[in-house]
């Protein structure tokens, strides 16, 4: 069986945001089941690319393609690239009080499920599914009747954002700096619930600033973004390197 | 001499000015006419509010003041009939409805109904039984220019509705206000009296709904008298159509200990005018009110609340959420004032706007006047659109838009929601609520 490997295509992607170009011809290919870093320097676009490939309005595509599953990303609305199986790990979740943790979770399910021409959820396996994710995300019981992240912290925050993608079981996950801000233990429960999606379907994209989280979440491939482009790719054990030597270092060699 | 000669020299008196005088000419005189002559006269020296008048400059009457009005027609068998459809609340055993058609009650056999210790009467029973109480509950709370529809209402009521909560009463009680008309420029003149004894408890629920096809302008008042250590619960909620005008004035009384809770939602209704007008006038008095004012196509809302501390340890709360979508507009205005006398006296005001449409348009004002040293006064305004960050959040979960600009403004309004406190009224403003939501389908699949 000759089935295309290849989840997610990007081409030449250029990206601009208030009249500045933060992506400029931007090339990375993600295989199925495949785990990607994409590590970089601030202010190099790790969270613009998260941003564009979520469909955010702000980011102005400039020139380039996106191909996911074979559609063309880019000429999707926000919600039906996350209907299709791409997921958006926030760096910064928003706290939206009001609006109740479950409830979105279940309108975010059930949506994706109508899009794939699936029944609603039922109540009662859903409630099971949440609780089972919540222990394994090590989520205390509250969560269940407050609002989105109301009140969360940081870390808890991150976990929730963990535990909305076990749920929701994406095919794509971006998660944009999952890692800031957790303290080792975070960091540990953040991986497990990552490491637990992973299978030969579905493909992560992390992206960090450190070396850290990939000690608990091996990549397949990284990828080092500077201005805009990935300007060096490699093993896990570039990882390493990059925390031995520092971004200098590529940006360095790129110049040389 | 009477009010007709002293007053008709007024030429250029708006036609529906004068249509109002007609009416008072043509009323039977009773038992409180002296009041109602008093209030005929200052009415008609003042006139219809214009654009001079602060509090009315957001809502102009001109069209209003054009308009020639007749009474609105009482109750028939064919009114009273299919009003149970009509009710927020629907009919069941758990709530008590009275219905009230152009303002007149339709009270079941006898002229009097006792629910759950609470005495239903109508006004012109009371007119002629106990003139002097009457009397007493109708004069005017404070100044006569703010509220020159009150005392429009006040000479021209034709009959109404008094309800003594005696003791504490479990079984909410809803006032239906049907308006209805067969023929255009009607009006009505509802008035409802509500007291609560010392130490008394009671939910009350004036819901306003039209049927028909003409809906008559509706003057309506209702007055809370508080005594000692009572407590109410008051809801008033407009859901009338696009082409009826409202004006409520809603005067509260409170004594010594006593708690009131009270709740204003506009729904519908082409302009609605609500007005509240509270005294805390013993120590330790305490109101909560919460306005819930929804705005869309063309419709117009304008509230004013003021409240008065006017002694020691008094305590209130104001709290609106105004939405604004199509071309509506929607007006909060609020004012506190705190008398030289009512030290430790402590308030709170908070108005937030949420504007959906780039041509709606949302004002709040929240005002302070204090007179006394040792208060805690706060308050605070704000006015924005949807969040981009939230509606994104939402977006990028897979909800599509109309559903999650829904959550959002439900999640907006949510703090005055749950501060309901009968479940089925919260229940029932929250279905009407949804089905004018962006995604009039939201929730459904979590009940």
């Amino acid at each position: 069986m000759n089935v295309d490997k290849t989840l997610l295509k990007i081409d030449r992607l250029g990206a601009r945001v208030g009249g500045k170009q933060i992506l400029d011809g931007l090339d990375l290919e993600i295989g199925a089941g495949e785990v990607h870093a994409i590590m970089g320097p601030n202010g190099s676009g790790k969270s613009t690319l998260a941003q564009v490939l979520a469909g955010r309005e702000d980011y102005e595509v400039t020139s380039g393609s996106v191909t996911f599953q074979g559609r063309d990303l880019l000429a999707m609305a926000p919600e039906e690239r996350a209907r299709a199986g791409l997921f958006l790990g926030f760096q910064y979740p928003v706290e939206i009080p009001g609006v109740n943790n479950v409830y979105l979770l279940k309108a975010a399910l059930n949506s994706k499920r109508k899009a794939a021409g699936e029944p609603e959820v039922d109540a009662y396996e859903f409630l099971a599914l949440v609780k089972q994710k919540m222990k394994l995300m090590q989520i205390s019981e509250s969560f269940l009747t407050r609002g989105v992240n109301e009140g969360f912290s940081g870390g808890e925050k991150k976990r929730n954002e963990i535990l909305q993608m076990l749920v929701l079981e994406p095919t794509l996950a971006i998660l944009d700096e999952t890692d800031s801000g957790l303290d080792i233990d975070a960091l540990k429960i953040v991986s497990e619930g990552v490491n637990s999606l992973k299978d030969a379907r579905r493909s992560v994209v992390l992206v960090t600033h450190y070396q850290r989280l990939l000690n608990y979440i091996v990549p397949d491939r990284v990828h080092v973004l500077s201005r805009g482009r990935i300007v060096k790719s490699g093993d896990a054990s570039l990882a390493l390197e990059l925390e031995r030597r520092g971004y200098d270092w590529v940006a360095g060699e790129k110049a040389a | 001499m009477s009010v007709a000669q002293r007053t008709s020299a007024g030429a250029q008196r708006s036609a529906a000015l004068r249509s109002f005088e007609a009416q008072w000419l043509a009323r039977e005189p009773d038992a409180i006419l002296p009041l109602r002559e008093q209030a005929m006269e200052r009415m008609l020296r003042l006139g219809l509010p214009g654009a001079r008048d602060e509090s009315w400059r957001y809502t102009p009457l001109r069209q209003l003041g054009a308009r020639s009005f007749v009474d609105a027609p009482p109750a028939t068998d064919e009114t009273i009939a299919p009003s149970a459809s009509l009710s927020l609340l629907g009919v069941s055993e758990r709530v008590a409805t009275v219905l009230m058609v152009n303002g007149h009650p339709v009270l079941p056999g006898a002229i009097d109904l006792t629910i759950d210790g609470t005495d239903i009467s109508s006004l012109k029973s009371l007119a002629r039984t106990d003139p002097g109480l009457l009397t007493r509950f109708l004069a005017p709370l404070s100044d006569a220019e703010e509220s020159r529809f009150d005392l429009l209402n006040t000479a021209l009521f034709v009959d109404g509705l008094y309800v003594r909560v005696k003791a504490r009463c479990a079984t909410p009680i809803v006032i239906l206000h049907l308006a209805t008309a067969d023929r255009a420029d009607t009006v009505s003149y509802p008035r409802v009296i509500i007291e609560v004894a010392p130490g008394a408890h009671a939910t009350l629920i004036e819901h306003h709904v039209r049927q028909g096809a003409y809906t008559p302008f509706c003057n309506s008042s209702s007055h809370l008298a508080l005594r000692r250590g009572a407590a109410l619960d008051h809801y008033r909620v407009f859901a009338t159509d696009a082409e009826s005008t409202h004006v409520d004035s809603l005067t509260v009384g409170q004594e010594r200990d006593s708690v009131c809770r009270q709740f204003t939602i506009v729904l519908g209704g082409g302009l609605v005018r609500a007005t509240l007008d509270a005294r805390l006038s013993e120590p330790n008095a305490s109101l909560e009110n919460s306005s819930l004012l929804v705005g869309h196509e063309q419709r117009h809302v304008d509230c004013v609340n003021v409240v008065h501390h006017a002694a020691a340890d008094t305590r209130s709360r104001q709290t609106a959420r105004s939405i604004a979508s199509g071309e509506s507009r929607v007006i909060f205005n609020s004012k506190v004032v705190v008398d030289a006398g009512a030290v430790h006296a402590e308030s709170q005001q908070s108005c937030r706007g949420l504007l959906l449409s780039p041509t709606a348009e949302i004002d709040s004002r929240p005002q302070l006047e204090i007179h006394a040293d040792e208060v805690k006064c706060a308050h605070g305004a704000s006015t924005g659109r949807l969040d981009a960050d939230m509606l994104f959040y939402l977006l990028a979960r897979g909800l599509d838009r109309e559903t999650a600009q829904s959550l959002l403004i439900y999640a907006f309004l949510g703090e005055v929601l749950v501060a309901m406190t009968v479940p089925t009224a919260r229940a029932a403003i929250e279905t009407a609520l949804i089905t004018q939501l962006p995604n009039p389908d939201l929730f459904r699949s979590m009940r």
